[in-house]
């Protein structure tokens, strides 16, 4: 060959510094690409949800006898379940940019450090939204009823949107923090799936012990299953059982706040140890 | 171009990987830090590409401070990592694009780089079909993409095979003779350094112990050395011989070997001294200095051994 012929010609013209709203896009895409050329990120953290929505809520339902509206009370918990799986699948891709040294190439590319998080996080809401489409879907073909009031499923929406967030801002920083994919995936079970038992997603927090009642009022997953619960069920027993109070849109507004500080400090946490990290 | 000030790098646990380096790069100049692994090149690289965070000391490209103003320094610069930093899955064509809207260059630039470089049938590719040969050329062209100012080149030829490294040595010469690209390369290779440099800095357990252009380097051990190879201690030898004014100070021995530097004296003239002398020379020989022998006179260690 030669296969390395002549060098370019090299023009002193200076490239434009790229607008973020450009770059973000850019990084979206390129983590959707390379999301998309591994299945399991996507497929993964849906078939444990799928399983609840489809087999064990019905299943449940005849063991315990208990009324028709326990299976859509089940599908909307496995909503909590499969966004922190999802979010956390895909911190594994933060793992992989490190291992394989494109990391280094991102890191050296005229763009704010954060927009390399929030690239990640647009991807993490895509897929996100994605999967519950495709959750819902599932439970309304096994004929799973929801009782949808008009705007109440922006409630719904706003909590997807904001636990996601959280959620993908803890699974970077756990990424940032964490050298290997193997120890990251043994940490999942512990951060992603034990706090799902006790937020409501089964049964209310109130069945539990009064102790673990008040641990559950301070994640944000019990405030985002009651909310989804009120957005796409119109059931508030999931904001009375963390509020006490009379007024269901109040105790949904101030669910939704927690939720909001929750996603805020989480998602700017991850871009700070990102940031630190990646540069150490 | 680029200018460093005093640089330090002290990671976690105390390692002092650079140690107040400073030095200055001329525009459209082809500069070289030698030295073996873990003498600090790559980490002078990272902090100046701000991948790695300076402990103390500056250091400016193009006039933009890389810690105090980070995205401009990026954004007139580009670097060819010593690791490959590829995705992988992704097509030639696709990593190519991705760097191209990072850095806002015109998608024509992609095209004909990807002749130039050779790379017009594998583009479509996924990288992960890549020979190494054919990833560093991929990831050259994608360096050149943004037509940055200042280029990187973090050890550009470890582990290609002879064939591809010396026609990457020849387009990274070539770059140096269009334009007025300002070239950074750190190699442990003593033919790159001689070959591309302009001026080297000679670095050593993260510092600077010698810059200069290469022939000035080597000038510093005059025309010629004579090298023995003693029986014994190469550092008794070189004492005796020191105590009968054949050898000076420019003089070393590393293990058997005693190197004398022919600075103002001629080769028969010393020769004939150390045969007086009566010294348990096994074998005599004279060359011209290398780098090398720079590299060994500073450090005592001798490059390729370190590398």
């Amino acid at each position: 060959m030669s296969a390395v012929s002549q060098a370019p010609t090299l023009v002193s013209a200076r490239p434009r510094r790229p607008s973020r709203t450009q770059s973000l896009r850019t990084l979206a895409g390129r983590r959707l690409a390379l999301t998309a050329r591994t299945p399991r990120e996507l497929v993964v953290p849906l078939l444990t949800p799928v399983l609840f929505a489809l087999v064990i809520a019905p299943a449940l339902k005849t063991a315990l006898h208990t009324s028709a509206a326990y299976e859509s009370y089940v599908a909307i918990g496995t909503v909590g379940l499969l966004i922190p799986l999802n979010a956390f699948f895909l911190g594994l891709g933060v793992i992989v940019d490190r291992e394989s040294g494109a990391q280094r190439e991102l890191l050296a590319a005229p763009v704010p450090r954060g927009l390399l998080v929030l690239g990640n996080l647009v991807v993490a809401l895509a897929i996100t939204g994605l999967q519950i489409a495709t959750l819902v879907g599932f439970a309304v073909a096994r004929r799973i009823h929801f009782a949808v009031h008009g705007a109440h499923v922006l409630w719904f929406v706003a909590a997807v949107v904001l636990l996601t967030v959280s959620m993908y801002g803890a699974a970077e920083t756990l990424a940032a923090r964490i050298p290997r994919q193997e120890e990251y995936i043994a940490r999942i079970p512990a951060i992603a799936i034990a706090p799902w038992f006790l937020a409501g997603s089964l049964f209310s927090i109130t069945a539990m012990p009064v102790g673990l009642t008040w641990i559950a009022r301070f994640l944000p997953l019990t405030h985002a299953l009651a909310l989804m619960r009120y957005g796409l069920n119109g059931d508030s027993t999931g904001l009375h059982a963390i509020w006490r109070m009379g007024h269901a849109d109040d105790m949904a507004a101030l669910s939704l706040l927690v939720l909001a500080g929750f996603a805020l400090l989480l998602i700017r946490v991850a871009i700070r140890v990102f940031s630190r990290s990646a540069t150490a | 171009m680029i200018e460093v000030d005093h640089l330090t790098k002290v990671y976690p646990g105390g390692v002092e990987a650079v140690r107040g380096i400073s030095f200055t790069v001329e525009p459209g100049e082809v500069f070289g830090l030698l030295g073996p692994n873990g003498a600090g090149k790559s980490t002078t690289i990272g902090m100046l590409t701000t991948t790695v965070m300076p402990t103390s000391g500056s250091a400016r490209l193009a006039g933009h401070d890389v810690a105090t103003d980070p995205l401009a320094a990026r954004s007139v610069s580009s670097v060819v990592f010593q690791e490959p930093v590829v995705d992988r899955p992704l097509t030639g064509r696709r990593n190519l694009e991705l760097h191209a809207s990072l850095w806002r260059t015109p998608r024509p630039r992609l095209a004909e780089l990807a002749i130039a470089f050779g790379l017009e049938d594998l583009l479509d590719r996924p990288v992960e079909s890549y020979s190494g040969g054919q990833r560093r050329r991929l990831e050259i062209a994608r360096a050149l993409l943004s037509e940055p100012e200042v280029l990187f080149l973090d050890e550009p030829t470890v582990g290609l095979d002879p064939r591809i490294r010396h026609e990457l040595l020849d387009v990274i010469a070539g770059l140096r003779n269009r334009g007025n690209l300002t070239l950074l390369l750190t190699t442990h290779y003593l033919d790159e350094a001689e070959q591309l440099c302009d001026r080297v800095a000679i670095i050593h357990r993260g510092e600077i112990v010698a810059l200069d252009t290469p022939a000035a380097l080597r000038a510093s051990l005059g025309d010629e050395i004579v090298e023995l190879r003693v029986d014994g201690d190469g550092e008794h030898v070189l004492t005796r011989m020191r105590e009968h004014g054949v050898a000076d100070a420019t003089a070393f021995a590393v293990g058997s070997t005693v190197t004398v530097p022919l600075v103002d004296r001629g080769a028969a003239i010393t020769l004939a001294e150390i045969e007086v002398l009566e010294l348990p020379v096994m074998g005599v020989s004279t060359r011209r200095p290398t780098l090398d022998d720079v590299y060994l006179r500073l450090t005592g260690g001798r490059l390729a051994e370190a590398a």
